[in-house]
């Protein structure tokens, strides 16, 4: 189809607009009140079992442990005071002990310094007690003493709960397995790990507990200060969008309308899509809604001040308002919808992740970047119809420049004059970048993602590095292939051996397993003496012990091992890890387990496996949609200019933004997170958008003058100035992302800054030359 | 004179038959007053005293059942001897092989306050240990659903009771009584049983968290009388909550056994079946 039929489509659609224009604004209302309603009904997860998508093998694996083990999540609180050992800490730490069991909705099992299994005998007896009894004795007494004494007696139990100089202490809580989705969604909108971090945080606040100095940590409590921290810098990300918006505009268009018309089309845009995922129960991410949300600030200036700066023009031409508005439709409507069309393009090849949050970021922009479109071709002009007529400005036409446009047409005769220099310095530049694009890694840690100045990252990267405390975790399950044979003294004696070789490893700070029960029993089981510290010699000796602990009152045995005592479990714990140190340390640990296991099953679940699939699945899925948002642009340009040549020519410039970006996190160190993954592909669909309004323009300027020169020239004057003003302003959009204190939003502003400047600079100074050199038009 | 025996014997039927209509009266206005005063402590007391003979024997198989559907058995034999009210019991395991030997001694004694006593024989290591600890009253009887006590017999004035209604349930007619522990370190904050009336026997039991959320429920299942008493073959333990359920088969029962009182010493335990 020809573009100047598409154009008439346009111009036709802006007569039926501005005929139903009350109409068009009533119905306006109506979506945005039912938005708002769906709004209300939308849920927000950042579970991280949540990130994988259905079948996926690590999420059938975390779930088939979940059967075996229960929850693998669990929350840690680590309090600080000058001693523990005085009545009065005692007391807090029991009434706090007792208030995370009562209070939290999934709590399972306390361990701490006041509520513990603690295994006492002698010849004649055996007694699963507490180290503090129930009547606490006064400050300085023998039996503060003997208190002390007990907790110290035991090394193994001592390293879990309480810091050698008594001035740290550990609460473990461990949690019932999580609803599934089907049955909590159906009371909440919050998810039961946010809901237990929740919690947390109440308690641990209250100030009564204030004199132990009590910090959270656990996958719960991480993932719920991390929702309301992303939920705070949503809000002023927003409000400094908003108002970048205002300034901007006000100063483009002088005009109330100008400043209201992309605000309007971001509420159109974020209010429609969060509508509709609300109504849907759409999985939305609220680690990664922030992205749509600028995106659609940034995609709402430029298509409106692209209409804006059309429309403007033919009123200084004749000053006719409605003839103005029709011919900015007919003129660039197509364009506009053509770069919000191939953005949400590219942005839909997020969905090759097989991570959820990618899939999120995918949709939810695409929906965001669609309605913002539809608002700004549908509202903006039916806001810009009313009002009065305008004295046309005298003696302006179309080839009238202003300071801009001759700024902008000496700048296309520089660039024709020095096509070489211009390509060879590119070249260069590209050359060094690449370069750089090896050096790029996956990182999920908190402390590279998220940054030391987000001051819960803060809190609990002080915890995990403190003596007692850890922030990751993860599982070994060793799978026998009949049951009973994880009870064989072999077997556990195989797992002694394997948790001293994972204790030596340096990410290690922690190993828990059915061993630390086993040995302390058979120890206590012969009058605590230190040379029994050891597995029991038999499996009648291990199962016998195991029933005298169950009979006892011990119920922590089945954590550790199943119930057809098939499976062992060793949980690991990490203070913090390094992305890529983790990785080769689980592959030796792996590989290890099964030196040790030659006819076991070895499998590792838990966060730690999962950041290290999600990294894999990141850098390859990026790749992936990278490729495939070029090849879907590349096609969308072939059939839009209705040529080979040009699509190919076209995808050109829009590498750029790629290889800078690329180059520059290579170079700099910045990792691939979730954040920065979605750069990529979102930064070659915005800007393709320039590519699109330069071709588009030049074709239309050489069907005119069949002149590549001056149909260069003259595009330069009427779409140059609006290339240049949406790239600014865009970037000025997405540099509020470095105003926060998060590591992750500095760099995806700052990158994004890059990518739009970059693709500024090759639309202007390498798609002219290829234009002309290449011949794209034809001879 | 015949008319006048006549007479004086038709007297005395009717003051008999008045008589009768009175204490009939009287009977039944003293029952409704006995239904009237039966308190949920009385029910309970009921409960407790119902005739289960002096010495028992039974075969337990505990079935537990985890939420995976996966199993774990254990089958037990047991002997028990009444000492007026203090309670005895011996237990050997049969099943499963690793553990077959292994025998549990329990002297449960009624007195409010005085801790239970109990020993576990483990014959792989020859060694005996008495367990005692404040919180086992509280805990799980061998990783099962069940509590010692609700295996054992709980005094009654561990709890206060209160009857809050009839009604039928399951076919049965049943006392409702809700049983709030004095000891507020219970496992439960409260529980609400449904005693047959028949039988004395509870039919359901549910026991309520801290939180006054339902933790665990009780259901009995064939319930027979066998040499005369009144005696629960199945019942089920679930814990809601967790989705933990343990199920306890009692095959062979035997009442009033010859048992000599010597088999329920540490001796005895030790020297096995």
């Amino acid at each position: 189809m020809k573009i100047e039929r598409i154009n008439a489509y346009f111009g036709r659609f802006a007569e039926w607009l501005l005929r139903l224009r009350w109409q068009v604004l009533a119905a306006f209302a109506v979506v945005i009140i039912l938005s708002v309603i769906g709004m209300k009904r939308m849920v927000t997860e950042t579970s991280f079992d949540d990130y994988f998508i259905e079948d996926d093998p690590m999420l059938v694996m975390t779930e088939e442990f979940k059967s075996h083990f229960g929850n693998d999540y669990y929350v840690g609180v680590l309090t600080q005071c000058d001693n523990h050992f005085t009545r009065e800490n005692l007391t807090t730490l029991r009434a706090l002990s007792n208030e995370l069991l009562d209070s939290l909705s999934y709590a399972d099992k306390v361990t701490s310094l006041t509520d513990i299994e603690f295994m006492a005998g002698s010849d004649e007896g055996m007694t699963i007690e507490q180290i503090v009894p129930e009547v606490i004795p006064a400050d300085g007494s023998a039996e503060m003493d003997s208190i002390r004494m007990r907790a110290y007696s035991k090394p193994h139990v001592a390293r879990k709960l309480i810091s050698k100089k008594g001035d740290l202490s550990w609460i473990m809580v461990k949690l019932r397995t999580f609803p599934p989705d089907s049955v909590w969604k159906r009371q909440s909108t919050v998810a039961p790990d946010i809901v237990t971090g929740q919690e947390v945080e109440h308690i641990i606040k209250k100030p009564e507990y204030a004199s132990l100095n009590p910090k959270g940590t656990g996958m719960p409590y991480v993932t719920y200060c991390k929702t309301m921290y992303i939920g705070k810098e949503m809000g002023q990300l927003m409000m400094i969008a908003t108002v970048i918006c205002i300034v901007v505009m006000l100063c483009m268009t002088r005009s109330i309308r100008g400043m209201i018309a992309p605000i309007l089309s971001v509420v159109g845009g974020l209010f429609i899509t969060y509508g509709i995922a609300g109504f849907t129960r759409m999985y939305v991410d609220s680690t990664v809604l922030m992205i749509p949300t600028v995106l659609s600030f940034a995609v709402a200036i430029a298509y409106n001040i692209h209409i804006f700066s059309y429309f403007s023009g033919r009123m200084r031409i004749h000053g006719e308002r409605r003839r103005a508005i029709v011919e900015t439709l007919r003129e660039i409507g197509w364009s506009v919808f053509f770069c919000g069309f191939t953005t949400l393009v590219s942005l839909l090849s997020f969905l090759v992740i097989p991570i959820r949050p990618m899939h999120c970021v995918g949709i939810i922009s695409s929906m965001s970047v669609l309605f913002v479109l539809l608002t700004s071709l549908i509202v903006t002009p039916v806001l810009l119809s009313f009002g009065k007529n305008k004295r046309p400005m005298e003696g302006f036409t179309e080839e009238s420049d202003t300071r801009w446009t001759k700024m902008m047409v000496t700048l296309s005769y520089k660039v024709l004059r020095n096509p070489k220099k211009i390509g060879l310095s590119f070249l260069l530049v590209c050359v060094l970048l690449c370069i750089g694009l090896y050096r790029i890694e996956a990182a999920f840690d908190i402390e590279r993602t998220m940054g030391m100045k987000v001051p819960y990252v803060r809190e609990v990267m002080d915890v995990g590095r403190s003596e007692l405390g850890s922030l990751y975790s993860y599982d070994l399950i060793v799978e026998f292939p009949d049951e009973d044979e994880a009870k064989e003294p072999e077997n556990l004696k195989r797992l002694d051996r394997l948790q001293q070789k994972v204790l030596g490893y340096k990410l290690t700070k922690r190993t828990t397993s059915i061993l630390d029960i086993l040995k302390d029993l058979n120890q206590t089981l012969n009058d605590g003496d230190t040379a029994f510290y050891r597995v029991p010699d038999t499996e009648e000796q291990v199962a016998q012990e195991l029933l005298l602990y169950e009979n006892a009152g011990g119920t922590e045995s089945e954590y550790w091992m199943d119930y057809d005592y098939r499976r062992l479990r060793l949980m690991v714990e990490m203070p913090d890890f390094n992305s890529a140190q983790v990785e080769r340390e689980m592959e030796r640990i792996q590989a290890d387990a099964e030196a040790i296991f030659p006819n076991a099953n070895i499998t590792l679940v838990g966060n730690i496996p999962q950041y290290v699939t999600m990294m894999q699945y990141l850098v390859r899925g990026q790749m992936l949609s990278f490729v495939i948002s070029i090849l879907i642009i590349g096609v969308i340009l072939m059939i839009a200019f209705q040529s080979v040549r040009v699509g190919l020519i076209g995808l050109i410039p829009n590498m750029m933004p790629a290889i800078f970006v690329g180059g520059y996190m290579g170079w700099m160190g910045i990792p691939l997170d979730m954040m920065s993954a979605t750069l990529l592909p979102m930064m070659l669909g915005m800007a393709v958008d320039d590519t699109i309004h330069f071709i588009n323009h030049s074709k239309l300027e050489y069907n005119r003058t069949r002149h590549y020169r001056s149909s260069i020239r003259r595009t330069f004057r009427v779409v140059g100035v609006a290339i240049v003003t949406t790239s600014v302003i865009t970037s000025a959009v997405f540099s509020s992302f470095c105003t926060s204190a998060c590591t992750m939003c500095v760099n995806f502003g700052l990158m994004a800054i890059i990518g739009i400047l970059s693709a500024l600079a090759a639309d202007l100074l390498v798609t002219p030359i290829l234009v002309k050199n290449c011949k794209v038009f034809g001879r | 004179m015949v008319d006048k025996e006549v007479k004086e014997v038709k007297e005395v039927k009717k003051v008999m038959i008045k008589k009768m209509f009175v204490l009939a009266a009287c009977l039944m206005a003293a029952g409704q007053m006995g239904a009237q005063q039966l308190t949920g402590r009385d029910v309970i007391q009921k409960v407790k005293d119902r005739p289960d003979g002096d010495t028992r024997y039974g075969e337990l198989e505990l079935t537990l059942i985890k939420k995976n559907g996966n199993t774990r058995q254990r089958k037990v034999t047991s002997w028990a001897m009444d000492e007026g009210k203090d309670t005895k019991k011996m237990m050997f395991f049969t099943y499963p092989g690793d553990v077959k030997g292994t025998g549990f001694l329990t002297w449960d004694y009624d007195q409010i306050g005085k801790e239970d006593a109990k020993w576990l024989y483990m014959p792989a290591m020859k060694k005996t240990r008495r367990i005692s600890g404040s919180s086992s009253k509280t805990d799980y009887f061998m990783g099962t659903d069940f509590t010692y006590d609700d295996m054992g017999q709980r005094h009654v004035d561990e709890d206060t009771h209160k009857l809050l209604r009839e009604e039928t349930k399951n076919g049965h007619k049943c006392w409702v009584v809700e049983s709030v522990p004095v000891d507020k370190h219970e496992i439960y904050s409260r529980k609400v049983s449904w005693i047959r009336q028949d039988c004395l026997i509870a039919d359901h039991v549910e026991y309520y968290d801290k939180l006054d959320k339902l933790h665990r429920v009780l259901s009995t299942h064939d319930i027979k009388k066998i040499q005369g008493f009144w005696t629960i073959l199945k019942m089920e333990m679930k814990n809601v909550q967790t989705e933990h359920c343990t199920v306890i088969e009692v095959k062979n029962t035997q009442y009033d056994l010859k048992i000599d009182k010597t088999l329920f010493t540490v001796a005895k335990l030790e020297k096995g079946l």
